[in-house]
């Protein structure tokens, strides 16, 4: 715990949170800016090399012990981050649909972290709850429901179809819940396909938000240049995804999280101390597709028009490789793989067709060489005690 | 004096082999009772028949007075059984502290409001449980107050063998069932361990102890009782010269050991 001050370096409180949010923010508008190949590739690596240097250095040390004591700062920072970026990238509605894509998608992946991170129920269908909010808010919305109460719906739908999967969840023996869920999202995708009111295979519009008399497809005026619509659902995707992180994080820091971990360590010695191991699992499942539904929901209104080709098995297979990838448990390494897999591919367009291969590399990848992912648990903390 | 635990014709088969066959055991409030006999002889089965891990073949269980014979394990550690495990069942990534609260379930708030909401209130309650946590490992191994925080995977395996006996311990339960808490110790660490809880448990006025346990000094110092398993049934019981008399149990399992 004692840092030894003569080899560590020390920065200082929110001062040092603000001032890695600065570097961060500064890296990322250059990397966002950039669009031949070759800066792109340079502030890629340059990237990777300098986290390899605090991975290796004891900077990372001295990094997440000033995050960990500054917790609140570095969270206003990191939302403060994310403004900005929209705010520098207002008029540009392929980055600003990038922007948003990220936080949809790390909100749902943080539905699977509750589920299999914490008290390990595996979900190979989580595309599948993602996409039944997608269509709960068209289908809705189209019949004429007030946005809120659709993308409220969103999340209520998935948790509740969710439930049609709990009795296979439930097994504790074999993989029953993994093969389950594989064939429902198969059977997902084949449903939306000869669905007649949900559109088949060219899938339906969704009506865009409507809230507190502004409409969300309309372009926006900010400082007295026009802005992207996309901005609009990106604030809103923010707010979800902030509250469904601290959500998420208190969730962790509870005697309930405690006891998903509990149940997700060893059934046997959790059932001998009084936990109710399937009332927790439920609660993990449920509440995991909530987060998946309602993230669907405002992301099909953001992108106004939905197909069943976004919500296959491989794309549930993408939302289990983020997790795998940033650190089973780890809230913040959810968000960090997310940026990960949602941009790379994005921005190496060489990548574009490869980019199942290169998940699944880097998820073998991983396996072997950091079990743990990217950004390891930490130890549960329960706020300051003293 | 009526007993606190009552066996009743326990039985126990797992397809052809009879684990237990027809137990008659009883527990008195404030004995620290020692259970014996060699491998595979239904000592461990008898303590996960009776927390509810496995549902008896025949017989009753009577705990405290109530018929707990088909309850779940849950309900049965509500009722105040709690218990250690012969291979340990620690969650090795989480904090000692944690691996402590997990055995106090029970005790703890699970509301909604409490845990997500009231976080002022949960970590007031957070606070107490962690001075009573350290309290039970300053009884336990002073050494181990400083290493609350610490994951478990960074314990050796008698400190982890303490943390589980204070998971046990945590719920303050009525009896307590240890199923060879020595194993992998030393003798002098064995005794230790030993002495330790039995502090703890003030010689049975604080709590009833059945000690699953092959070394025999331990069960000469601690027990005032012991019955003697032999293929789930019961050779024989009494106290410890009774018990180390009897020319079946020389046989059957002390013989070598007593020469
Ligand atoms: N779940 C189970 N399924 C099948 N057989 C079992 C099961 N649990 C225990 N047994 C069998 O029941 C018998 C008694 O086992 P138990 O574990 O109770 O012995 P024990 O007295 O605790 O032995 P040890 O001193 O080695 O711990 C053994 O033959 C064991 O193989
Ligand atoms: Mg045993």
């Amino acid at each position: 715990m004692r840092h030894n001050s003569s080899r560590d370096l020390v920065i200082p409180g929110p001062a040092g949170c603000a001032l890695m949010a600065l570097a961060l923010l500064a890296w990322c508008i250059l990397f966002l800016k950039a669009e031949e190949q070759i800066p792109i590739l340079v502030y890629m690596i340059s990237g990777c090399l300098l986290v390899l240097v605090a991975a290796l250095s004891d900077l990372h040390k001295s990094i997440s012990a000033t995050i960990a004591s500054n917790e609140a700062a570095w969270d206003g920072c990191m939302i403060g981050v994310m403004l900005l970026l929209m705010i520098t990238f207002r008029d540009d509605h392929y980055t600003l649909l990038l922007l948003g894509t990220i936080m949809a998608y790390a909100t749902a992946v943080l539905g699977l972290n509750v589920q299999l991170g914490f008290t390990g129920v595996i979900n190979f269908s989580a595309a599948s709850f993602f996409g039944i909010g997608c269509y709960t808010a068209a289908i809705l919305g189209t019949a004429g429901w007030p946005s809120l109460l659709c993308l409220v719906m969103g999340g209520v739908m998935a948790a509740l179809v969710g439930c049609l999967l709990l009795a296979p969840v439930l097994r504790t023996s074999g993989h029953y819940a993994a093969l389950v869920t594989m064939a429902f999202a198969l059977l997902f995708r084949v449903f939306l396909e000869v669905s007649d009111l949900l559109g088949g295979p060219q899938g339906v519009a969704v009506p865009p938000m409507q809230m507190f008399g502004v409409d969300f497809s309309q372009a926006m005026q900010l400082w007295g240049s026009e802005c992207s619509f996309y901005l609009r659902y990106d604030i809103a995707l923010l707010i979800l995804l902030s509250l469904s992180f601290a959500f998420v994080r208190r969730l962790e820091r509870s005697w309930i999280g405690l006891s998903m971990d509990a149940v997700r360590s060893d059934e046997t010695a959790s059932a001998c101390f009084g936990i109710n191991i399937a009332k927790w699992k439920i609660v993990a499942f449920t509440l995991g597709n909530l987060l998946s539904g309602l993230s669907g929901a405002l992301y099909g209104m953001m992108l106004a028009y939905i197909s069943p080709a976004n919500y296959a098995f491989a794309d549930s297979l993408i939302f289990l490789s983020i997790l795998l990838l940033g650190g089973i448990g780890n809230s913040w390494g959810v968000i960090l793989a997310t940026v990960f897999v949602v941009v790379v591919p994005e921005k190496f367009q060489v990548i574009q067709e490869y980019r199942y291969l290169l998940y699944a590399a880097l998820v073998l990848f991983m396996i072997i060489y950091r079990p743990m992912g990217l950004l390891p648990r930490k130890v549960r903390n329960y706020g300051r005690l003293a | 004096m009526s007993a606190l635990l009552s066996c009743t014709d326990l039985t126990m088969r797992f397809g052809g082999l009879t684990a237990l066959d027809k137990l008659n055991l009883d527990v008195a409030k404030g004995d620290v009772l020692g259970l014996v006999g060699p491998n595979g002889s239904g000592k461990t089965t008898f303590f996960n028949v009776v927390t509810g891990i496995y549902r008896p073949s025949a017989g009753t269980v009577v705990f405290d007075g109530q018929d707990v014979t088909s309850r779940t394990a849950q309900e049965i550690y509500r009722l105040g059984i709690a218990r250690t495990f012969q291979r340990s069942r620690l969650c090795l990534d989480l904090t000692v502290f944690d691996n402590v609260m997990i055995g106090n379930h029970k005790n703890l708030d699970m509301g909604i409001v409490h845990n997500l909401l009231a976080r002022g209130r949960f970590r007031a309650e957070c606070k107490r449980n962690l001075e009573r946590v350290k309290t039970l490992l300053h009884g336990l191994n002073p050494a181990l107050v400083k290493r609350v925080g610490q994951p478990v995977s960074m314990l050796s395996m008698i400190d982890r063998r303490r943390v589980e006996v204070c998971r046990a311990l945590v719920s303050d339960p009525v009896l307590l069932f240890l199923d060879e808490p020595s194993a992998g110790m030393t003798h002098d660490e064995t005794k230790r361990l030993m002495d330790e809880i039995l502090v703890l448990s003030d010689g049975g006025k604080n709590f009833t102890v059945v000690l699953i346990e092959h070394e025999m000094e331990v069960i000469r110092r601690v027990t005032n009782r012991c019955v003697v398993l032999n293929f789930g049934r019961k050779l024989c019981e009494g106290d410890y010269e009774t018990v180390t008399a009897d020319p079946f149990v020389k046989e059957a399992y002390l013989g070598t050991e007593l020469d």
